[in-house]
């Protein structure tokens, strides 16, 4: 540049270097004279503001796609030695180095072009060769952020340094490689160049290698493996091994802290990503199962840990009861019992069928587990016993039982003597005693035991006086029911009432037997909610308390007050039930109010001045069902329809639907629906379809033809009127 | 002038004077999401009013807007379509459904910030941009480079990341992709718009410490802290930002222009 650099401050210089700049980001044919001019300027001797200026300009000018490759190697040769002094000053500013790598990354390949066809030039060579070699040097002590601009231009020299395979697209010298390169070059050798690269692609993937936690490094080397693996064959098998070696999730074994996790998701994700990308371009490679799988299982991995670091309790163990466990290891060894020979002195039932050693189970009290859970336990381990196990257990017993009676025998003989002793008749013979042991022989063990089985709770005979009697057993009396309690209970058993509704089948065939037909004819979800809204409606109807001052319109607020009447409590479940899946339940509503207004009719007919509650349920289930309504639910008509009373007010919620422009076209069909097949309801249908249309501006073309077919006349009265009075007068009503 | 460009002063001399000077060092941005029409566009805006120097895109195959039911969208090509004749068309169609649905009122935002949407995979990176000096947030933008880029959901960031690895960095200058998951609708999207400016901020602020930072002492001889430049501490300031914005998912990372 022509401008007196010295007598400028460096804040103006800059001020006319930007300007230089915008004239080359205008018109790119600049950018040769303005370059050229400005390298005095930013030697390394200036001040680092214009040295952090020149170094960033020369990277975007070098790197700029308003540029065509020839364009740039005459740029590159000029700036060869600017780029070589400033990285090659001992103590730069890291800011200019980064710039000037990025700039000699840019710069590499261009000035091997040009080496390539102008192999004469050597200062060249020298010069981008001395840069490579600095670059190198600097590559492990720079700061990060320059360290990953390294990285940057090992990966540049690696792509110009080793075989293409064309993929490439042809801007920024991406389509600079080796195969350029003729063998006979006089400062060149192919050779050389690609194990230079195969060298400098070993260390850019080193850090790779040593599954490093540095995501900046780990971020910036895998995205710039991308093109190198699809359009440098030689290099891709290495890479894409190094890449599905790494484990970018190792982090996560240490304690997590929000550093760490922003680190592991993004390694994970930038791995993650790269390997989508591989895959995508090439899916029929040898690798591509590989591939396939690592990105599921990091991605799986990465919700596990996530997922886990969420999760407050860690691993469960598995349900002990899940007998068919294959790596259970195996307890019983189906050796045999060593068979307790019983203890001399009365013995208890219970000790004398107890073949274990283990005292924590002689104490457990088999009584306390429950009939059907202690039948449930037998005979699955009776089906999973080994049956030579179970016939020596038995011998076992057996074998007691054996001991016992010969013990019981030897006591015998003097057994009757004692109890006999003041009736015996004086003078028997002894002949009798001869008879007197095979009565007690009569009996063998199977016998004994099945006697002892068929009456267990009773202890033998021998040890009656063993154990304590039992005294009379008597039940604690309950506590006394409060009507709270009472309440409460009253509520779990009106909800249970809707317990069998999830296991009960659909009937597929149903026959209408409309409001005579049987609730409990057959045992399906259709009876049961026949029998629910029976309840609900029938149940006590005429028994609530609406004489003693309670207004019967009170009693719609029943469900505020703090008592609540069964039925009521059965209406709420079962209004709920109908609004969590109100679209396939609708059969459902329609039932319960037409029991609803039948009910009505029955206790207007009695004249007790009972409670009606058509008119408090309808509304609310159709306010309910209307929140959830979208404009394609059609089954809203079907509802509107079949319900047994239609009002006014009824209608009215649906005419507020019209709020939504997207809701007046069903809103006016299930009008239209109510004028042509609910005569009865045709003049209320008619006077809403009128409402909505003074009320909506939106629904007036709709709304508007219907009136004109079956109200003609309407419209034209009230623009008639619209002309004298405000507009939202309403005469129809 | 370029008064943003005048950022390269500001460093130890012009630390002093930067009050004086006035332009001090910005970040420059880039949104994108998936029709460059609310949650890139509203960040564009919020970056714009806070001075930064912004662009944005969309990734999407189109641009896609909604029409009078989920099946019917209303669909327009990227970088041939005004904001401004799309809400021509859209007020033409329906008034009353595009305000009530807060279309018109995003468009009729939109169109004064930027002639249009556009795609970013038809973004030359690097093309000087001199011809969008009515954009809000231009200004810093000539050279057609961001610093920064701010995705709006999980695959515009994929998106993202898959176009700069198939155009293989030939540019070779680092860039920040940071993804915020930002639910699509106008709430949301101003939510983030806020969030996106927050991060922006603290961004910045440890790019201008480090540009402070002048020269020799950094390199070779300094404390840890005093090397570690902007790069390294997007992590740290983007954990920190997490903390305050825990219902607003971010991914990061280096990526390549």
């Amino acid at each position: 540049m022509a401008a007196p650099v010295k007598t400028l401050t460096v804040a103006e210089q800059i001020q006319q270097l930007n300007a230089a700049r915008k004239i080359v980001l205008e018109n790119a044919s600049y950018y040769d004279r303005i370059v050229k001019g400005i390298l005095p300027i930013i030697g390394p001797s200036s001040p680092v503001e214009l040295r952090r200026w020149g170094a960033e300009f020369l990277a975007e000018s070098l790197s700029t796609p308003a540029l065509s490759s020839r364009d740039k190697e005459n740029l590159t040769v000029a700036i060869l030695e600017t780029l070589r002094s400033l990285v090659d000053s001992p103590s730069e500013d890291p800011l200019v180095l980064k710039a000037s790598v990025i700039a000699a990354a840019s710069a590499y390949p261009i000035a091997m072009r040009w080496i390539i066809h102008n192999s004469y030039h050597k200062e060249s060579w020298d010069s981008i060769s001395a840069i490579k070699g600095r670059i190198l040097r600097m590559w492990d002590g720079a700061p990060t952020p320059v360290k990953i601009c390294c990285i940057k231009f090992v990966q540049r020299v690696i792509l110009t340094q080793t075989a293409s395979n064309g993929m490439e697209q042809k801007v920024g010298g991406l389509d600079v490689s080796l195969s350029m390169i003729p063998p006979n070059h006089p400062l060149l050798d192919p050779r050389l160049l690609e194990a230079e690269a195969a060298g400098l692609l070993d260390r850019l993937l080193g850090v790779l290698q040593d599954n490093s936690s540095d995501a900046l490094l780990v971020d910036a080397t895998l995205n710039t493996l991308a093109i190198l693996a699809r359009t440098r064959p030689s290099t891709s098998a290495r890479i894409l091994n190094k890449v599905l070696d790494f484990n970018p999730l190792k982090l996560a074994n240490s304690p997590m802290t929000p550093r760490s996790k922003v680190l592991i998701k993004s390694m994970e994700k930038t791995t993650r990503q790269l390997l989508i990308h591989w895959l995508k371009r090439d899916q029929n490679g040898p690798l591509a199962p590989r591939i396939q799988q690592h990105i599921e299982r990091l991605f799986t991995q990465r919700k596990e840990i996530f997922d886990e670091a969420n999760r407050k309790r860690a691993f469960v163990q598995p349900p002990a009861a899940d007998y068919n466990d294959a790596k259970r290891p195996r307890t019983d060894s189906g050796i045999a019992p060593p068979v307790q020979r019983p203890a001399p002195g009365p013995q208890s039932l219970a000790a004398v069928y107890t073949l274990t050693n283990n005292p924590g189970l002689q104490a457990f009290d088999a009584t306390q587990v429950p009939a059907a859970l202690a039948a449930k336990i037998n005979v699955r381990t009776l089906a999973m016993t080994n049956p030579q196990v179970l016939e020596q257990a038995l011998e076992a017993i057996r074998i007691r039982f054996r001991t016992l009676w010969a013990a019981a025998a030897a006591a015998a003989p003097a057994q009757p003597a004692a109890i006999n002793a003041g009736t015996a008749p004086l003078g028997v013979d002894d002949d009798d005693d001869d008879y007197e042991p095979d009565f007690y022989a009569a009996e063998d063990t199977e016998q004994i035991l099945n006697k002892l089985d068929s009456a267990p709770s009773e202890p033998p005979v021998e040890e009656a006086g063993v154990l304590a009697p039992l005294g009379p057993f008597k039940l604690q009396a309950p506590p006394a029911l409060d009507p709270d309690l009472a309440l409460k209970v009253g509520q779990v058993t009106s909800n249970r009432v809707f317990a069998p509704l999830s296991g009960l089948e659909d009937v597929t065939q149903k026959h209408k037997a409309g409001i005579n037909r049987l609730a409990a004819s057959s045992y399906s979800r259709d009876s049961w909610l026949t029998v629910i809204t029976r309840l609900a409606t029938r149940s006590t109807a005429g028994l609530e308390d609406f004489s003693s001052g309670v207004k019967p319109e009170d009693a719609g607020n029943a469900l505020d007050r703090p008592r609540t009447s069964l039925s009521n409590l059965i209406r709420e479940t079962l209004y709920n039930y109908v609004l969590e899946d109100w679209r396939r339940r609708i059969d459902v509503a329609i039932l319960w109010l037409c029991e609803e207004w039948y009910n009505d009719q029955l206790t207007k007919k009695n004249g007790t001045g009972a409670p009606l509650y058509y008119d408090k349920w309808a509304p609310r289930l159709l306010d309910g069902i209307l929140t959830y309504t979208t404009a394609q639910d059609k089954v809203l008509t079907r509802f509107v329809a079949e319900i047994p009373e239609l009002n006014k007010a009824l209608l009215g919620r649906l005419k507020s639907l019209c709020g939504d422009p997207t809701k007046v076209q069903l809103a006016c069909q299930t009008l239209l629906y109510m004028v042509m097949m609910r005569p009865p309801a045709r003049e209320i249908a008619l006077n809403t379809v009128a409402d909505i249309w003074v009320e909506y501006e939106d629904a007036r073309p709709l709304a508007g033809k219907y009136l004109s077919k079956w109200r003609p006349g309407f419209i034209e009265s009230q623009q008639a009127l619209a002309d004298g009075s405000a507009p939202s007068a309403m005469i129809a009503v | 002038m370029d008064p943003a460009n005048g950022a390269q002063s500001s460093s130890s001399a012009a630390q002093t004077s930067q009050t004086e000077v006035g332009p001090s060092f910005k970040l420059k941005f880039c949104t994108v999401c998936a029709s460059n029409q609310n949650r890139s566009m509203e960040g564009h805006l919020r970056l714009a009013q806070a001075d930064y120097p912004v662009i944005s895109f969309g990734t999407g195959s189109l641009v896609r807007l909604p029409g009078p039911t989920i099946t019917q969208p209303n669909v327009y090509k990227f970088n041939e379509t005004s904001y401004d004749s799309i809400y021509r068309e859209l007020e033409a169609k329906d008034p009353r459904l595009y305000r009530v649905n807060g279309l018109l009122n995003m468009l009729g935002r939109n169109r004064v910030i930027k002639w249009g949407p556009e795609r970013w995979q038809d973004w030359q990176i690097g093309m000087p941009r001199l011809k969008h000096e009515k954009d809000q947030g231009s200004e810093g933008m000539e050279g057609g480079i961001a610093d920064v880029v701010i995705t709006c959901e999980e695959r515009c960031w994929d998106a993202v990341i898959d176009d700069l690895l198939s155009r293989g960095s030939p540019l070779n200058r680092p860039v920040h992709v940071i993804n915020i998951d930002i639910k699509d609708n106008h709430e949301e999207a101003s939510i983030g718009g806020g969030a996106i400016v927050d991060l922006a901020d603290s961004l910045n602020k440890i790019a201008v410490e480090e540009r402070e930072k002048v020269g020799a002492t950094s390199f070779d001889s300094g404390s840890a802290a005093s090397r570690s430049g902007f790069d390294e501490r997007v992590p740290d300031v983007l954990a920190d930002w997490q903390e305050r914005w825990p219902n607003l998912p971010a991914t990061w990372t280096l990526a390549w222009f």
